[in-house]
């Protein structure tokens, strides 16, 4: 864009060929065209991640003085991404060689993790690992965050489980009874002097400088409340025997976590700590209690679980991971959070021009639009998220500039609109699932269009509670128990769960629903399905959903099934069972997030309220690590993001496709326009035929008309087809950059009839062509002609004239009225003219009943006196 | 028309008050019982029977456009006008864009033609029963941009019967959720006038739309749709998703054919009445049945003739 605008007075002017030339080559050297996304993203790719390795070791000091290492390890620790990190998101670490762990805990998160030995703890801290800062930016215990007192100080505890303090790298003051409590506010804890027993506080520090003491649970920082809005993040997870692990590790910004306060410009870590086991300083003599229990090695085999939560040796365990021994073992992983949502609305004063539409693009907007708003030239971009043919609309009734939408979307005005394909992204089955006995989370999940069309049609029973329905009381209970979905997926647990019924999708009309409904259309097993034609196990169609039509642009919630039970919850609030189970949203991001929590939107858990005397019905609560089962549609943005697996899905028999940048390429390269400025059209039945293509690739289109836009906003929205089209599409996490679960758009490839398409519709955008003016006014008071003619969008058509398009040229020969001087009737000649509704019905119908009621009068009158005789007299 | 079902039961009912069924009681003098009426035979019987029906029929859906109607459209505002001024005194009123059809959305005073109403949203012809009607899809009278609000011209308390006097100046106040707001009237339109254009984008603009007739019975015959524009330079604002599109039924002089099917419950029923009542009469005394049967019979046919005036045009 840059680079026309800087062409065009340059060659006007005629200055010669050496400035157009210069200009050409600075055009040529910036980095926003597509041949440079390759190398930019690589750096980036190589930039981005962590590795460091170090030998950590046990050692015991013997009753002589000699010190002896027990155990000794090299241990490796990698993550995946470490910069421009955004709340919530989830990123990679694993490690190799370390200790195998044992006494494997089912939750291994927060305090439900500790009673597990020889964990690797991994934790977000505030400050690095710098001996060069200053003191407060550097990382120490103090800032470390977890979600629960036990996590971080020992209370009162009797000889023989305070073996801290035989620590042999301990300073002075934690080999002391009580350490860590200088700052403690002796009103809020209880006394910490007691006699033989021991206590060691590991005080939290706010961002603000508030110190919580960590006594108890009231002494904790307010987002380490009991049921706190996020659960906790910090993990003590599990060596494999050969001494590998790795974890998704959810990292929290300022938004979510203000106490620990990691932000753009407050620098964090994630801390690491392979859990060896507590070196040990020279015993007693006789070794006390606590001298025995700290050189203890375990009670659990490698592998092993501890799913009751038995006692562990203390020693092992994570819950000393700030005593001196583990401490010093931490690896470090420095992380920097990306510019916060609101950036742009703290450093920009200017008016946002905010763009309607599909939730697809929100990773994309997110980084994009500080690249808009942090560059004077460009303007404030904002992306608001509506449903697609909502936003279509803002943007043909003028609230909006743009809209981004997924497809073509019915026009209701006279205007022309052009379709600029702007990102390639797509949506996705997210799920949550782990493997029975806890054997970690299950990661190959396939589903094929029959078993989404046994979710979303509600065929599945949920529970008991299900078997009542009128048709299909002998239906699997939910998917987990469907002998189709244990043949695809074999090896997970049959413990039917409500959530296991369900896929979590959007109540809203969206360009989403309507491609994950054409994709179930065009599959022969799964429209035979909805047909009514049961499985080949006997699994029959919810009738609610019989014969649904496909595809749809929203899913509709039709069963009206309300079990008939002995429950007192459920008879006070009698509710259709299945809309509970389905439970839709209206947001994708609702759903990566429950994704994220395994919380399913499952609304059947039935509570008493004592205070009220009221039963009320509401969510069910958050899966248990380890029996976790949550499906959902996500987008791919928000999958890669929360790093949220995404099932393959089949496109014909045996072939199983996950989004990968192949696949979604394979697609787009089937895609077809069909007339040009029209979005491209993925046939279902061709990525079927072709096999290897993802059926749940999308183009995100940014729709804008190509007539009657002020010339502002045109070469705004000109501006932002050009930019996010090149340099927008530039694989990484910065400013500007294109997330990851994006296809890149680039010059050549599948992919380069989508950027010449973009080019083409901006430049249509930007040259905003004015129309034929006769032709278009004769056709608005045609209109709203006489009832047989009337079209659904006229009727009052003419009443609403336009605001924009009529130049201000106020004529003052308004007849006498009282008009306020801002309002001005314009001329009369370029407007149109009323036209009426006449109804012959409206003015006939009450002189007709009129009349008719005259007549009866007459002729009843007249019966009584000339038809029938009267009475004799007698 | 569409309610003759009915009506032989009600018409017959003198003509068979013959048969004495009970003995006359001691205390009164007996009376001697008159030489019954010979009953109609052949073309007389049709002709008077149909008479009566098409009288009955005619005079009820006359009493009930213009008499009984309008009682009902006052009900209706009493009602909408408590509920309004509840939700605003909670500031629980509708702001828009998506409020449930039917519900009240604005109180608008006219002084100059005496309307002084609630205004609900919707504007099919069953929604227009109560009062005056909001236009779905245009922001509400007082907001930012174009509003069209409907009202009857001839039947249902008839509110906008004289919309077509309106002068230029004339005063539109509505009463929102979001305040008072006055609008001044710019003029009336009708055929051929030219539709004002308004360049100002912070303008509140209202049309109203009514029906009128021409000629004497011009009171009786709304045919032709009739626009005034109300402008007001201050506006309050408009909150975002408007822009759909009314369906048809909504728009200026349709009908509603989604009343059909309630339309056949109701004369069903009223078949089954007459039915019930005919069988009643073997058994019971006129009087009785008819003490019993007249409520349900009036009721029935309330409901019949506001259902059957859903398919007529919505601005009658």
């Amino acid at each position: 864009m840059s680079r026309r605008l800087r062409l065009r007075p340059s060659l006007r002017d005629g200055l010669g060929l050496t400035a157009a030339l210069a200009v050409v080559a600075i055009g040529l050297v910036t980095p926003p065209s597509g041949t440079a996304a390759g190398p930019v993203a690589a750096r980036n790719a190589s930039g981005d991640g962590f590795s460091a390795t170090r030998t950590i070791s046990r050692v015991f000091v013997g009753a002589d003085g000699t010190e002896s290492t027990v155990a000794s390890y090299d241990v490796t620790v990698k993550a995946d991404q470490t910069t421009n990190l955004r709340g919530r998101q989830r990123i990679r670490i694993s490690w190799s060689g370390a200790q195998p762990s044992g006494g494997r805990a089912a939750n291994p998160y927060g305090e439900k993790g500790l009673t597990q030995e020889y964990p690797v703890v991994v934790m977000q801290c505030r400050g690095r690992d710098d001996a060069s800062l200053p003191a407060a930016q550097q990382l120490r215990p103090e800032t470390c965050w977890t979600a629960s007192v036990a996590q971080r100080s020992q209370v009162l505890r009797s000889e023989g489980e305070s073996t801290w303090r035989r620590d042999l790298y301990a300073d002075e003051a934690r080999r002391a009874a009580v350490s860590g409590a200088e700052s403690v506010d002796p009103a809020a804890c209880p006394p910490l002097d007691v006699a033989s027993y021991s206590s060691a506080l590991t005080p939290f520090v706010t961002r603000a400088g508030q110190t919580f003491s960590a006594c108890n649970a009231t002494t904790m920082p307010p987002e380490a409340a009991v049921d706190a809005a996020f659960p906790p993040a910090e993990i003590a997870a599990f060596t494999d025997e050969n001494g590998n692990g790795s974890v998704n590790y959810e990292v929290r910004s300022d938004v979510e976590n203000e106490s620990l306060g990691c932000n753009d410009k407050v620098a964090c870590s994630i801390v690491v700590i392979p859990i060896v086991g507590l070196s040990c300083a020279q015993p007693a003599s006789p070794p006390t209690l606590d001298d025995k229990a700290c050189r203890k090695q375990g009670q659990f085999a490698p592998g092993s679980s501890n799913a009751i939560g038995a006692g562990i040796d203390l020693a092992v365990g994570p819950a000393l991971w700030w005593s001196e021994s583990n401490w010093r073992n931490r690896f470090t992983i420095p992380i920097t959070f990306g510019l916060p949502p609101d950036t742009c609305d703290v450093l920009d004063s200017r008016a946002p021009t905010g763009f309607y539409g599909s939730e697809l693009l929100a990773q994309a907007g997110l980084q994009w639009s500080p690249a808009y708003c942090l560059n004077k030239k460009r303007f404030k971009f904002q992306l608001n998220q509506t449903s697609d043919i909502a936003g279509f609309n803002l943007m043909e009734n003028g609230t909006g500039p743009a809209a981004v939408v997924s497809s073509e979307q019915e026009s209701t005005s006279t205007d022309p609109v052009g379709y600029a394909p702007t990102a390639v992204t797509g949506f996705a089955i997210g799920y949550e699932i782990d493997r029975p006995d806890n054997a970690g989370e299950y990661t190959r999940l396939r589903l094929n269009a029959r078993l989404i069309a046994k979710l979303l049609s509600q065929s599945y029973l949920g529970s008991d509670l299900g078997r009542q329905h009128p048709g299909i009381g002998d239906n699997p209970l939910a998917m987990m128990n469907d002998p189709e979905f244990q043949q695809l997926n074999p090896g997970l647990s049959e413990i039917t769960q409500e959530a296991g019924a369900a896929l979590l999708s959007l109540s809203n009309d969206s360009d989403v629903i309507e491609q994950l409904t054409e994709y179930l259309a065009q599959d022969k097993d799964a429209s035979a399905f909805l047909a009514g034609t049961p499985d080949p196990w006997g699994m029959k169609v919810n009738p609610a959903y019989e014969d649904i039509e496909l595809p749809r642009p929203s899913w509709p919630l039709l069963d009206t099934f309300i079990p008939e039970t002995e429950n007192t919850c459920r008879q006070k609030n009698p509710s259709v069972y299945f809309s509970q189970l389905a439970a839709p949203v209206t947001t994708l991001r609702k759903i990566s997030e429950a994704l994220l929590d395994a919380w399913p939107n499952v609304q059947t858990k039935c509570d008493f309220d004592p205070n009220t005397l009221l039963f009320k019905i509401g969510r069910v609560d958050r899966q248990s690590y380890g029996a976790r089962f949550v499906l959902g549609v996500v987008s791919l943005g928000d999958a890669a993001r929360y790093g949220l697996k995404t099932a393959a899905l089949q496109t014909h028999k045996g072939t199983f496709v996950a989004p990968t940048d192949d696949s979604m390429g394979r697609a787009i390269a089937l895609s077809e326009q069909r007339k040009p400025r029209l979005p491209f059209v993925l046939d279902q039945a061709d990525v079927a035929e072709d096999g290897k293509a993802y059926p749940g690739t999308m183009v995100v289109y940014t729709a804008a008309k190509l007539r009657g836009l002020d010339q502002d906003t045109a070469d705004k929205v000109a501006q932002f087809v050009r930019v996010s089209t090149t340099e927008g599409q530039v694989r990484g996490s910065g400013n500007g950059q294109l997330p990851a679960g994006f296809l890149p758009i680039r010059k050549t490839g599948p992919t380069g009839k989508l950027f010449d398409a973009a080019q083409l519709v901006a430049d249509a955008i930007e040259a905003q062509k004015p129309a034929p003016t006769t032709p278009d006014q004769t056709d608005a008071p045609t209109g709203g002609g006489d009832d047989a003619g009337t079209g659904t969008a006229t009727g009052g058509g003419d009443l609403t004239p336009p605001v924009s398009d009529v130049p201000p040229a106020p004529v003052p020969t308004s007849p006498a009225t009282t008009t306020p001087p801002v309002l001005a009737i314009a001329d009369p000649a370029p407007t149109s003219a009323t036209t009426v509704q006449e109804s012959g019905t409206a003015g006939r119908l009450l002189p007709l009943l009129l009349l008719a009621a005259l007549v009866g009068v007459v002729v009843q009158v007249g019966s009584r006196f000339f038809v029938r005789p009267p009475r004799r007299l007698s | 028309m569409t309610m003759t079902a009915p009506r032989p039961d009600q018409a017959t009912r003198p003509r068979r008050r013959v048969q004495p069924a009970r003995t006359p009681r001691s205390a009164r003098p007996p009376r001697v019982p008159r030489p019954p009426r010979p009953a109609p035979q052949g073309l007389g019987a049709v002709v008077g029977t149909a008479s009566t029906m098409v009288t009955l029929v005619a005079v009820w859906a006359l009493l009930q456009l213009l008499v009984l109607g309008g009682v009902a459209h006052d009900r209706e505002q009493t009602l909408l006008y408590r509920d309004f001024r509840v939700q605003l005194a909670e500031t629980t009123a509708p702001l828009g864009p998506t409020v449930p059809v039917g519900d009240p959305v604005a109180i608008m005073t006219i002084p100059a033609i005496g309307l002084d109403e609630v205004v609900v949203e919707g504007t099919a012809s069953g929604d227009l029963l109560a009062g005056p009607g909001h236009q779905r899809g245009t922001p509400l009278p007082g907001q930012r941009g174009f509003s069209v609000v409907m009202c009857r011209a001839a039947t249902y308390g008839a509110p906008c019967a004289h919309l077509g006097d309106l002068r230029p100046g004339d005063d539109v106040d509505v009463l929102t959720s979001q305040g008072r707001k006055t609008l001044n009237v710019l003029g009336v339109r009708r055929e051929g006038d030219p539709v004002p254009a308004f360049t100002d984008p912070a303008a509140a603009v209202v049309t109203l739309i009514s029906a009128e007739g021409q000629g004497r019975l011009s009171a009786l015959t709304p045919d032709t749709t009739v626009y005034v524009d109300a402008v007001s330079s201050e506006a309050f604002p408009t909150p975002a998703g408007y822009g759909g599109v009314a369906p048809k039924a909504e728009q200026a002089m349709q009908r509603d054919t989604s009343a059909l099917p309630l339309l056949a419950l109701w004369l069903a029923l009223l078949v089954g009445l007459s039915t019930a009542v005919v069988l009643a009469r073997q058994r019971w005394s006129a009087s009785l049945v008819w003490v019993v049967a007249g409520p349900v019979a009036l009721s029935l046919a309330w409901l019949s003739t506001d259902t059957a005036m859903r398919l007529l045009p919505n601005l009658l």
